[in-house]
C-alpha cells in the first residue's frame, strides 16, 4: 500500500494497449502533482502493481488479451485500497457501468477531456485518503478498547487474586509456626538420639521451603495490588524524572546478564527529551521488568533497544528485542498475574501485571507488539511535566 | 538488683496461630500470654504486667490500631510489633506514627520476631532504668532539702 512520502503527488498507473495514446495522456498529465507509470496490457499492469505501488489505476477497458475489466477483478482483489478509472470506447458506456458493478471507482468516456480526468483522478485519491483516515480511526478506537477490556480484565483478576492471597496468609502463618515448632523441640538435648530424626528434619525442612515459596507468592501479589490502589491517605509521590539517568541505572542492573548471554543493550535517546511527572523507584523496577523479560527472551548475538522519546504530550519508553517474539495465543493474557511461560523457579508470572500496576497508577499507558520469530517491542507512556 | 521475669502478649484472632506461635516463644523459654481480640488484650493488660505486646492489625471488632491507641493511652511504656499483611502495609505506617515499636509481616520470620522482640524489651528496660534513675535523684534532693 502507498501513503508513505508525499502525498501531494499522486501515483497513477495508465494502463492502455495504444501506445502513442498513452504518450500522450502521460505528458498532458504530468506535472499535475501526478507521476505516471504506463503498462501496455492488464498482465503488465499486474507485473507492475507487484513491483511499486501506486494510488490510481486509470485503465481502457478494451484490451487485447486480459481486458480492463478482467484486469480491474484481478486488481480489486490483491489491492482493494486502489482506486480504478476506466476508459471506455464512445459507444460502448455500459462496459463502465459493469466496471461500476465491479468495484471502478468512475468512468469515462473516449474521448477523454484531460480536465475531467484529472478531476476524476484527484476524487478517486481523495477517497482513497479519506479510508486511509477512517481506518486508522477504526484502529485507534479498537486499541484503546482492548486496553480497557484488558484492564477491566486484570482489575478484577488482582480483586481475587489478593482476596485469595489475604486468605492464604493466616493458614500460611499457622503452618510455619507449626513446622518451625516441631524442629526447634527436635533440637532440644533430651531428643537427640531419636529413631528417624534425619528423616523427621528433612521434611520439616521440606515443609518450609514450600512455605517460604507461597509466601514469595502472597507477598508479590498483596504488594502488586497495593501499588496499584490509587488510595487518597496515601498520596503518590510524584517528582520530576530524569530518565535517562533512570534508564542509564537500569541498564547497569541487567548488563551482567545480558553480557553473559552475548546480548548487546543500546541505549537510543531521541532529543529533545521531556522531563516526565513520575515516581522514580516504581518506574524502574518496571524498566528492570521489561528488560529482564527481553533479555531471557533473547538469543546469543540478539540486541535489545532501550528507546527514550518524546511524542506530542507525552514521553515514550520503548524497550524493543529481537528475541524470540509472543505467539498470538499467548499476546492478551501476558500481563495477567500468574501467566508465565517459564519453568518453576525460572518466573512467576508477576512481572507485566505488576509493571502494568505501577504504570496504571503513574497515570500511563502499556502496550507490547511482537512478532514470533522477530522479536518484541514494549512501549510505555507517561505523562510529562508542563 | 534481681530480675522480674519478662512476659509477653500475643493478640491475634487466629487461635491456631496464636497457640503455635506461643508454643515456639515457651519453647525459648518465653513468657507468653495469648489473647484473641483487641478487647481481650486491653482487659487483660489491666491484672497483668507485660512487657511486650504482639498486635494483629486485622482483627474483627477492635483492630490493631485502636488497640494501639488505647495501650499507648493506658500503658504508654509497654512496647507494641505490630503483625501486618503485605496488603495492609499502611497500617504498618500508622502504626508507627502511633507509636508502635516496629512491625513485622505476617507470616513472619522467627528470627526476625525474636530479633525485634528483644530490641523492644530492651528499650522498655531502657526507659525503665532511666525512669528509676530519674526517680532516684528526685528523692534524693528532697532528702537533701
Ligand atoms: N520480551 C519478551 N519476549 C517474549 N516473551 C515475553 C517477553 N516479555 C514477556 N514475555 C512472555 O510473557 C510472560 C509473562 O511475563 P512476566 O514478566 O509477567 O512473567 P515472567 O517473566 O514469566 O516471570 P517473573 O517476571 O515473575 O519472573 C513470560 O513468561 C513470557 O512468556
Ligand atoms: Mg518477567
Amino acid at each position: 500500500m502507498s501513503g508513505d512520502g508525499d502525498r501531494n503527488i499522486i501515483r497513477v498507473l495508465l494502463v492502455d494497449d495504444e501506445e502513442d495514446y498513452r504518450s500522450v495522456l502521460h505528458k498532458r498529465l504530468s506535472g499535475r502533482s501526478i507521476s505516471v507509470v504506463e503498462a501496455a496490457t492488464g498482465q503488465a499492469a499486474l507485473d507492475q502493481l507487484s513491483v511499486a505501488p501506486v494510488d490510481v489505476v486509470v485503465m481502457d477497458v478494451k484490451m487485447p488479451g486480459m481486458d480492463g475489466v478482467q484486469t480491474l477483478k484481478c486488481i480489486k482483489d490483491r489491492y482493494p485500497e486502489l482506486e480504478v478509472i476506466l476508459l471506455t470506447g464512445h459507444a460502448n458506456p455500459q462496459d463502465g457501468v459493469e466496471g461500476i458493478k465491479m468495484g471502478a471507482f468512475d468512468y469515462l468516456s473516449k474521448p477523454i477531456e484531460i480536465e475531467q480526468l484529472v478531476r476524476k483522478i484527484r476524487q478517486a485519491d481523495e477517497k482513497i485518503v479519506r479510508a486511509r483516515v477512517e481506518k486508522e480511526e477504526a484502529a485507534f478506537r479498537e486499541r484503546i478498547k482492548q486496553q480497557m477490556v484488558i484492564a477491566e480484565r486484570l482489575a478484577a483478576l488482582g480483586t481475587m487474586a489478593t482476596g485469595v492471597a489475604h486468605e492464604i496468609n493466616n493458614p500460611l502463618a499457622i503452618i510455619q509456626e507449626s513446622a518451625g515448632w516441631l524442629q526447634q523441640i527436635l533440637g532440644k538435648p533430651e531428643l537427640r538420639d531419636i529413631p528417624r530424626k534425619a528423616d523427621f528434619e528433612k521434611a520439616l525442612n521440606r515443609i518450609g521451603k514450600a512455605v517460604h515459596r507461597a509466601r514469595n507468592i502472597t507477598r508479590q501479589l498483596l504488594q502488586a495490588v497495593h501499588t496499584q490502589s490509587t488510595d487518597l491517605t496515601e498520596p503518590v509521590e510524584m517528582v520530576a524524572v530524569d530518565l535517562q539517568s533512570l534508564a542509564r541505572e537500569s541498564i547497569s542492573l541487567v548488563e551482567q546478564e545480558a553480557q553473559q548471554k552475548q546480548i548487546a543493550i543500546r541505549l537510543d535517546i531521541v532529543e529533545p527529551l521531556p522531563v516526565v511527572w513520575s515516581e522514580p523507584y516504581p518506574l524502574l523496577q518496571v524498566l528492570i521488568n521489561l528488560m529482564t523479560n527481553a533479555i531471557h527472551a533473547t538469543g546469543a548475538g540478539g540486541t535489545i533497544t532501550l528507546r527514550l522519546e518524546g511524542t506530542d504530550d507525552r514521553a515514550r519508553i520503548t524497550v524493543l528485542d529481537t528475541g524470540c517474539g509472543i505467539s498470538e495465543e499467548h499476546l492478551p493474557r501476558i500481563f495477567e498475574p500468574f501467566f508465565t511461560t517459564k519453568g518453576v523457579g525460572q518466573g512467576t508470572g508477576m512481572g507485566l501485571y505488576v509493571s502494568w500496576g505501577i504504570i496504571q497508577k503513574l497515570g500511563g499507558t502499556i502496550s507490547v507488539n511482537s512478532q514470533v520469530n522477530q522479536g518484541s517491542t514494549f512501549t510505555i507512556t507517561l505523562p510529562v511535566k508542563e | 538488683m534481681f530480675k522480674t521475669p519478662s512476659y509477653i502478649m500475643l493478640v491475634d484472632d487466629e487461635e491456631d496461630f496464636v497457640e503455635m506461635l506461643s508454643l515456639r516463644l515457651k519453647e525459648i523459654d518465653e513468657n507468653v500470654i495469648p489473647v484473641y481480640s483487641g478487647e481481650a488484650c486491653l482487659e487483660k493488660l489491666k491484672e497483668q504486667d507485660v512487657d511486650v505486646v504482639i498486635l494483629d492489625v486485622k482483627m474483627p471488632g477492635m483492630d490493631g490500631i485502636e488497640t494501639l491507641q488505647e495501650i499507648k493511652k493506658q500503658f504508654p511504656l509497654l512496647e507494641v510489633i505490630m503483625l501486618t499483611g503485605h496488603g495492609t502495609i499502611e497500617a504498618a505506617v500508622q502504626g508507627m506514627k502511633l507509636g508502635a515499636f516496629d512491625f513485622l509481616f505476617k507470616p513472619a520470620d522467627f528470627d526476625d520476631l525474636t530479633a525485634k522482640l528483644n530490641q523492644a524489651r530492651q528499650r522498655k528496660q531502657d526507659q525503665m532504668e532511666r525512669i528509676k534513675k530519674a526517680e532516684a535523684a528526685m528523692l534524693l534532693r528532697s532528702a537533701k532539702i
